[in-house]
């Protein structure tokens, strides 16, 4: 067609309806392709030419992108978003509950007295050092609690990235999974703490916790039982079980959200109920494979967004302890009590440093506290966020390096093997 | 170099087993070794745990014995301390000749000086050898009677492939055959059996010119399928499958040492190069259609099912079977025999009852602890 025949056409037009206005109706949807193709680049580089773990790449594109330097991402464009990272936890969360078999505990039981001893010297250690930085008791014990957890998106991520397997990566994940339930616990418990300091009645104190923690676990339980079910009648089908579980898992963190449940506790008891419960072993153990790969690179980009990196140097100082004091009561635990299980020392430590990474759970964590008591949360947030960009950033690191020199992960060399 | 065979006292046997190391998520292999062996070395066991040449394999054996029921005890008792090592690292262990679904370059050579140099030498060979074999061992007193018994027993290796196989899966597929594993070790250049040598002087002159032509450095680097094990004083049998359990591992040594017993009395014939001519084919239906194979007797001259012969043998061996005390073995394996139902179709059938290949890898495990119920061949269902 002629140019000038074309511009006619346009001209004669009454109604422009069909060109897009401003702002783009599809924004949201191109927001999210732009975050993924950001983090996919920046995941690159980092792997490619500073050889750290693309983890840390897709959250450092988050901290650029974010409030915290350029702004690309606000606040708003981040809570519309928020509905990715509660789908990419619950599918971390299943997994990882997926992998704790209590059967493990009756054949070596130093493994939970190891990882109550880590979980207890972190929480014990964070807590001292705040208290000398001459921090309120109930704020110092809920970071020392949010200290015990170790992030499971950052070490599921580093296992699968790694292609890492061997009995280190196997007991990492046990212990990681048994440490955000004793950070859980202990937070859930601490809210009746800061229901009374805030003048609340006893009621509230205690019915709080037992809501939370019964009532998660409860919905973790039905979330099975209907796995279960419809497992039965899909019969052993790989694609159908795949969309079966992926159903179940965001139901349930929607139904957590819903009723002001955990999404953590409901999670992962749902995963623990999976692997433990199964009898008959109805489900089939399914790999979420590249489809899970896109809400993981949206968590973390989006993790690395709600990061507060001009924080760093007003809380510097006690960022800077946290981390270390959490690393010595990782370290002592692991260190004093993981030997008696039969593992080197020099493994024991390898597994200590594999429990570094401390993030988005954390982020989560004090976000209920935030909702719970605005002015409790804005308090526990300035203390325990400059930790989390710390870890968040060294986290991934570190459970790289422990899990290549144990010989878990897989040699480099690749497809010349 | 002269090869100088270590007396031992004739019919005594002894057997090696390599074992799978599981993971009790997916039930895939995992290289678990190094860490397995480091629990196991705290451990007071009898037998020998050790090594192999990929990180998720471990290779248990025996002491020597003459009485099967002694060796069954031992065998269960260094199951046991494996098993047990392994729960403490939340791993399992299995019998069964492959591991059906996983994939070969996946599996990591086990840090030893001598796997990586079997790795550098065969490349990708080495990482498709994560198989798992029962090797037997029987005792002779010299080299002369070692080359005799080996080349009678060479008639027979058809029968120990059908009734020890249990690799009818690998790399995830139905492989059509019982003993898929045999097939990994065909592509090794000195695979095959022993040439055709009439006594151990003659044994040795050959030996002498293949290590004079670099061919080999040891004993170790020939993969036959029997071959001569002078330092023990045996013959070593490398072509059965590791059982799905110990008393059927426990059984074929009994077989191997009743047949010995036979051979060695009896004598009832000279070494006959007929039966290597038709050795690779019988070797090939036993692999690949299990006791269902057909069968070419090279003494006679005729062609029979394997079931039959297996039967026909068993009746022979039944009073050797009787003065050594292993009608109990041999009556195992008679009645898996006439069933026709080896740990092959036992896996079969899990994999045919709506399980899948985790599944049956996950009953595996459990038969090889004892925790399901074993392969019931008098059932034939």
């Amino acid at each position: 067609m002629p140019k000038s025949s074309a511009c006619s056409v346009l001209s004669h037009m009454n109604d422009v309806g069909f060109l897009p206005s401003f702002p783009l109706a599809a924004a949201n949807i191109m927001l999210v392709g732009a975050i993924l193709l950001c983090g996919l680049a920046v995941g690159q580089i980092f792997v490619r030419v500073l050889r750290l773990p693309r983890i840390t790449g897709f959250v450092a594109a988050g901290l650029v992108l974010g409030p915290g330097a350029l702004g690309l991402l606000d606040q708003t464009m981040l809570g519309q978003l928020s509905i990715f990272v509660d789908i990419s936890l619950g599918l971390i969360l299943f997994e990882l509950g997926r992998r704790l078999d209590l059967r493990w505990f009756t054949h070596d039981r130093w493994l939970l007295v190891s990882s109550v001893a880590e979980s207890l010297l972190s929480f014990l250690f964070v807590y001292g050092i705040l208290r000398l930085f001459d921090i309120a008791p109930v704020y110092s014990a809920a970071a020392a609690a949010i200290a015990m957890a170790t992030s499971p998106a950052v070490l599921i991520m580093i296992v699968h990235d790694q292609r890492a397997k061997g009995p280190l990566t196997e007991r990492l994940l046990a212990l990681t999974a048994l440490n955000n339930v004793f950070a859980f616990l202990l937070i859930a418990l601490l809210f009746g703490f800061v229901h009374l300091e805030y003048r609340a009645d006893w009621l509230r104190a205690v019915s709080h916790p037992l809501y939370l923690i019964v009532g998660s676990a409860g919905l973790g339980y039905v979330a099975f039982i209907a796995a279960r079910t419809l497992s039965r009648w899909l019969g052993k089908r790989e694609d159908s079980q795949f969309v079966m579980l992926l159903g179940l898992i965001v139901g349930t963190v929607g139904c957590a959200i819903s009723f002001k449940l955990s999404v953590l506790l409901a999670m992962l008891s749902f995963g623990v109920f999976a692997k433990n419960l199964d009898r008959d072993h109805d489900l089939m153990a399914v790999e979420f494979g590249p489809g899970g790969q896109f809400f993981l690179v949206m968590l973390f980009v989006i993790t690395g967004a709600g990061l507060r990196p001009s924080e760093l140097p007003v809380a510097g100082a006690v960022g800077a302890s946290f981390v270390i004091a959490r690393l010595a009561g990782k370290l002592a635990g692991i260190g004093l009590f993981a030997p008696l299980s039969g593992i080197t020392r020099k493994k024991a430590l390898l597994l200590g440093i594999g429990l570094v990474p401390m993030s988005a759970i954390a982020v989560v964590m004090v976000q209920g506290a935030a909702t719970l008591n605005p002015e409790f949360g804005a308090k526990l947030s300035s203390i325990v966020l400059s930790a989390v960009v710390i870890l968040e950033l060294v986290g991934p690191l570190a459970t790289q390096w422990a899990l290549r020199r144990a010989g878990e992960a897989e040699p480099v060399s690749g497809a010349s093997t | 170099m002269t090869l100088e065979f270590s007396h031992s006292s004739p019919l005594t046997m002894g057997v090696e087993l390599e074992l799978m190391i599981l993971s009790t998520h997916d039930w895939n292999l995992i290289p678990g070794a190094e860490d397995l062996l480091a629990l196991i070395a705290k451990e007071t066991h009898p037998g020998d745990i050790k090594p192999e040449i990929t990180e998720s394999m471990i290779e248990i054996s025996t002491g020597v014995h003459t009485d099967y029921r002694a060796m069954v005890a031992e065998l269960i008792s260094i199951r046991d301390t494996v098993v047990a090592s392994a729960r403490r690292l939340n791993l399992a262990i299995a019998g069964g000749g492959a591991h059906p679904f996983q994939h070969w370059s996946e599996q990591r050579i086990f840090p030893k000086e001598r796997f990586f140099r079997l790795h550098d030498m065969y490349g990708y060979l080495a990482k498709q050898f994560t198989v798992f074999g029962q090797h037997i061992h029987v005792g002779v007193s010299s080299g002369d009677d070692a080359i005799y018994l080996l080349h009678m027993m060479s008639r027979y290796i058809p029968h120990f492939i059908a009734l020890s196989a249990s690799s009818p899966f690998s790399q995830g597929m139905d492989t059509a055959f019982d003993s898929s594993r045999l097939n990994n070790i065909n592509a090794f250049p000195l695979s095959g059996t022993m040439p055709f040598v009439a006594d151990w002087n003659e044994f040795n002159g050959y030996f002498d010119t293949m290590c004079g032509l670099k061919v080999v450095e040891s004993m170790k680097d020939f993969y036959w399928d029997i071959r001569p094990k002078p330092e023990f004083g045996t013959i070593e049998i490398r072509v059965c499958d590791t059982p799905l359990t110990i008393e059927k591992a426990a059984a074929l040594t009994a077989y191997a040492q009743a047949l010995a017993r036979h051979l060695m009395l009896d004598r009832p014939s000279a070494p006959s190069l007929d039966v290597y001519r038709v050795y690779s084919f019988n070797r090939f239906t036993a692999c690949r259609y299990g006791l269902e194979a057909g069968f070419i007797d090279a003494w006679s001259r005729t062609r029979r099912a394997l079931k039959e012969d297996i039967a026909e043998t068993l009746l022979r061996l039944a009073p050797h079977a009787q003065a050594l005390g292993s009608t109990a073995a041999l009556e195992e394996l008679r009645r898996c025999n006439e069933s026709g139902q080896n740990d092959a179709s036992w896996l079969r059938d899990q994999f045919k009852a709506g399980q899948t290949l985790n599944d049956v890898v996950r009953r595996q495990s459990e038969l090889w602890v004892g925790e399901t119920t074993a392969p019931e061949p008098s059932g034939g269902s």
